[in-house]
């Protein structure tokens, strides 16, 4: 395949005596969008934490486009170009949603405290710049008419949606979605699926972290597949399909409901 | 969502009122605002007088002086969600700078004054860099020590006075027709009054740029916005040392006024005032923290016997308000917008991102 | 500065270090087991503390100890001393539990953000102190000998006096209690449930706010005893007397990794004779600044304390 953009290897993750993740090896390579899938409690959001910086992990490395990022700071991860939303929602609830994406936006401008204070052009500039990008954002993912609400007042699927776009809005290389779909109806799946699509034709690079297996099917180019923290296949969705021990692990556990 | 919309509020109703009114109308009614602080030493009503001292010194100490903090130390505690219980400490220092370079140095108050803020601000980065990498509470118990621990350094040095303190402070020279004299507090107060609009004016622009946005993050989610991109720790030093440079300038000044000061002026019941001042009014809403401070300041020098356990009463004051109005008597609200076509940015025209 | 009574003094100062370090120890403890329930500093566990000292002070004076009479002797002495022991740890026991219903039961039930709650607990923390301060005349207040002070032996020039003794002994019967407590008994599990995982706790059906109010007291009685053994050994108090204490043992606290038992003992040990040591060299004036600098120098140094927090990492 192409050039790998994220490369974890040998990926072990210890908390205290539990093993969330250990000796995984995986990738997400430029322009694809990757999935990862697992019963409850396998580890994937785990691995959304160690490549965000959230957790050291106990051994391996992460690498994102030939750089080391496990020591690196969240933030600098971030500017490195890789964004993630959270399994469970967690906006700035007291801010707008267009405050919420421009937070994110706000990565790449140069000018900070001593700018604002003095409105120096530069300043200026930025914050138009970020602005605009952010309604940039709110409007494509639909949400356009809810730049003046509070995050906490957005209707559930707003929310997820809003996740998306500040995670976007830092213009991130890679995207890591952490079950985006989830509480969603099959015809919110079936738009979801079509944006996510349409994030990957704006040369965005996704990994999703996905229960629902008709959507993973639908739309992702290579499914990862993590049981009890190892990592037991990693293919085409049509081969993982049919993997026995995918079937096993997944009927080995109990059924998911979201 | 609908009745949110339409419940009369008369907050919204001032706010949409200033933001419909045309320029020249929002300039004259700001000017005419300020002109009445401005003119307000000259007010003299019974209802405000003070049994103690006279209005025009309790205009500047405390209600001035506390208003000014109050709006420093939100910065802190407010906007970026930190918990400063040492603020004296750099009141202290401002004070002292300008103490100790009044009575051993040729350098007047306007000279002294940018070194105070600069002193103040170092004192800021050198306890906010290690300390605003941890967790929020151990901030809190490490400036609730520091607070203390200035004041007894002062105590211990005998060169800048020990336990007397440091007496012979100059006033600062004459400005334009004004002279600062011990018998009047006027001119001091319109001093105090110019640096109070210069930091609400400083506050207003910060708070509707990126620092604004990075100190709601933090104080929301400190995790997320980490990995929304904010380098947190840079915005809380800055959050603490602004708040810092507010606290030094007023104590420069405050020590100009008084003459002489001793450490035990420093102590932690100032901190707390301030800390009360803040929760008091609304804590993260500059009008409120504002009023706050102005009532808390003013009432028990107006009402005599509140004066004496007035540190009890706002302990008091700080736990009631906490368990029963949290947000303060002017409540920071964000006003939200649910007109479909609102922006505050032209139009981008197409949905498709770059 | 005094490196020479550093040296002459050395196993005297140890000695003495150990006594204070034993005091530091039983109040760090209240500050340690709450922060495992709550996540928080209890603001108020310094004038829980002070509390004690007047209780203590209070039960002498009822018990009929003057300040000018001649020390107790047998029965008499040992009787005196428990009452003010047991006088002070009930008092502080139940400042704590009023405490916790006071600042934090409601802001916790309403689910209220962890700067509003320290705000309420710095409120409960002022009041008392100023309340004290009213009631005393901002004067310090004389605990008179009940016991005869006496030197025991001496070891390498360090003169190894009885009351300290008694301190260091009783403050380790203390914790050994305590540590029994949290390790046996139905609320001892609890509370280690939910220093563990308060959502799991609650679904097992361990009762949430039984547990913090036994916590609270538990911290409560550990701070009360330590209130006595501090006034037996320095014979004065104040209505300040909690703000620096407080501040010592919570450095001691997080010397020995917050949320840790163990940690707290050590801690509070190693503070204790570290603070002694330091002021025998600089001067007992600069006491208060080398422990805070002790306490900024660990936070650099190493936030999660000697042997760690006994805490999770926070999920994301
Ligand atoms: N901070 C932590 N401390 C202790 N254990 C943790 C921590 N984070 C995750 N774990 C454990 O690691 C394992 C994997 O958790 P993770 O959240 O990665 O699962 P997941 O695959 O995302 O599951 P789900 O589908 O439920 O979201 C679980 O057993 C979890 O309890
Ligand atoms: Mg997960």
């Amino acid at each position: 395949m192409s050039e790998k953009l994220l490369e974890l290897k040998n990926i072990t993750m210890k908390f205290g005596g539990v093993t969330a993740l250990s000796e995984v090896n995986l990738h997400v390579s430029k322009g694809e969008i990757a999935a990862l899938i697992g019963p409850n409690g396998a580890g994937k959001t785990t691995v959304f934490n160690v490549v965000t910086g959230v957790y050291k992990p106990t051994s391996g490395e992460v690498n994102f486009v030939g750089q080391s990022v496990v020591g690196k700071k969240r933030y600098q991860v971030t500017k490195m170009g890789i964004a993630r939303t959270f399994q469970n929602i967690r906006l700035f609830g007291e801010s707008t949603a267009l405050e919420n994406v421009v937070t994110g936006a706000d990565v790449h401008s140069k000018s900070g405290v001593v700018g604002a204070i003095f409105g120096t052009p530069r300043s200026r500039r930025e914050e138009a710049a970020a602005l605009e990008r952010g309604m940039e954002l709110l409007e494509f993912m639909g949400l356009k008419h809810r730049a003046g609400q509070l995050g906490k007042n957005l209707p559930y699927g707003d929310q997820r949606r809003l996740e998306i776009a500040r995670a976007l809005a830092t213009n991130p290389q890679l995207l890591l979605l952490d079950e985006p779909a989830a509480g969603f109806n099959p015809a919110e799946k079936v738009a979801l699926a079509a944006t996510i699509r349409k994030i990957r034709d704006a040369g965005y690079t996704v990994l999703l972290i996905e229960h629902d297996m008709s959507l993973i099917m639908d739309i992702s180019d290579r499914v990862a597949v993590l049981d009890f923290g190892q990592k037991i296949a990693d293919d085409v969705p049509k081969v993982v399909q049919n993997d026995p021990r995918v079937i096993e692990a997944y009927l080995g556990a109990p059924a998911d409901a979201s | 969502m609908a009745d949110k919309k339409n419940r009369y509020n008369i907050r919204d109703h001032a706010a949409t009122y200033w933001e419909n009114s045309p320029k020249w109308r929002r300039v004259s009614m700001s000017i005419a605002f300020i002109a009445f602080f401005y003119a307000l030493p000259f007010l003299n009503n019974p209802l405000v007088n003070t049994p103690g001292s006279d209005f025009q010194s309790v205009l500047f100490y405390p209600v001035g002086m506390y208003v000014l903090m109050a709006i420093g130390l939100n910065i802190v505690v407010g906007k970026s969600g930190l918990l400063d219980l040492g603020y004296v400490a750099f009141f202290a220092i401002g004070a002292y700078t300008m103490a100790i370079l009044g009575t051993h140095t040729a350098l007047n108050f306007w000279e002294i004054l940018p070194i105070g803020i600069a002193l103040s601000m170092v004192a800021g980065v050198l306890l906010g860099t290690p300390t605003l990498r941890l967790r929020g509470d151990y901030l809190a118990i490490v400036t609730l020590g520091f607070g203390e621990i200035v004041r007894i350094v002062a105590v211990n040095i005998e060169a800048i006075g020990g336990p007397r303190g440091i007496a012979g402070i100059p006033t600062p020279p004459d400005l334009f027709k004004a002279k600062f004299t011990i018998l009047d507090p006027k001119p001091y107060y319109w001093v105090l009054l110019t640096f109070t609009l210069l930091v609400i004016w400083m506050v207003r622009r910060m708070a509707a740029r990126r620092p604004g946005r990075a100190w709601d993050a933090i104080r929301q989610d400190d995790d997320v916005a980490q990995l929304m991109g904010v380098n947190t720790l840079k915005y809380k030093v800055w959050a603490f040392v602004l708040g810092a440079a507010v606290a030094g300038a007023g104590g420069v000044l405050y020590a100009s006024q008084i003459l002489s000061i001793v450490p035990d002026q420093f102590n932690l019941n100032v901190s707390i005032l301030i800390l009360a001042c803040v929760v008091f009014g609304g804590i993260g809403n500059l009008w409120g923290v504002i009023l706050g401070a102005a009532l808390l300041a003013f009432t028990p020098e107006r009402i005599r016997f509140l004066s004496q356990p007035r540190i009890l009463v706002f302990g008091i004051a700080l736990v009631v308000m906490m368990n029963l109005r949290p947000d303060g008597i002017l409540p920071k609200k964000k006003r939200e917008h649910f007109d479909p076509n609102w922006k505050s940015v032209e139009e981008s025209g197409e949905g498709e991102i770059k | 500065m005094d490196f020479a009574l550093l040296h002459d003094a050395f196993w005297g100062l140890t000695f003495d270090g150990l006594a204070l370090g034993a005091i530091y120890a039983l109040i760090s403890l209240g500050y340690t087991l709450v922060y495992g329930v709550l996540r928080l500093i209890n603001f108020a566990h310094s004038e829980v503390f002070m509390i004690g000292t007047f209780s203590a002070l209070v039960a002498s004076g009822i018990m009929g100890v003057k300040v000018e009479d001649d020390p107790r002797t047998g029965w008499n002495m040992i009787f005196t001393l428990l009452i003010c022991l047991v006088a002070a740890m009930l008092a502080s026991g139940i400042t704590a539990v009023l405490v916790e219903i006071v600042a934090y039961r409601r802001l916790r039930q309403r689910g209220a953000t962890k700067l509003a709650t320290l705000i309420s607990a710095i409120g409960v923390s002022i009041s008392l102190v100023e309340l004290f301060r009213i009631i005393t005349d901002s004067l310090p207040r004389e605990f008179p000998r009940i016991m005869d002070k006496t030197f025991l032996f001496s070891y390498a020039g360090a003169d190894i006096r009885n009351d300290k003794v008694i301190v260091i002994i009783a403050a380790g019967l203390m914790m050994f209690a305590l540590e029994r407590f949290i390790s046996k008994s139905r609320y001892g599990k609890g509370i280690r449930a939910v220093s563990m995982d308060e959502n799991t706790a609650t679904l097992m059906g361990v009762n949430i706010n039984k547990v913090i109010t036994v916590t609270f007291l538990a911290g409560g009685l550990m701070a009360g005893a330590a209130a006595f053994f501090y006034i037996l050994v320095y014979e004065n108090t104040s209505f300040k007397v909690g703000f620096f204490l407080g501040i010592s043992a919570f450095t001691a606290a997080v010397l020995g990794g917050i949320g840790n038992l163990k940690g707290a003992l050590f801690g509070g040990f190693v503070l204790g004779i570290l603070e002694t040591y330091t002021s025998a060299v600089f001067g007992t004036a600069w006491k208060a600044v080398i422990s805070f600098l002790i306490l900024v120098l660990v936070l650099l140094i190493k936030p999660t304390g000697l042997f760690g927090e006994s805490i999770q990492q926070a999920r994301v």
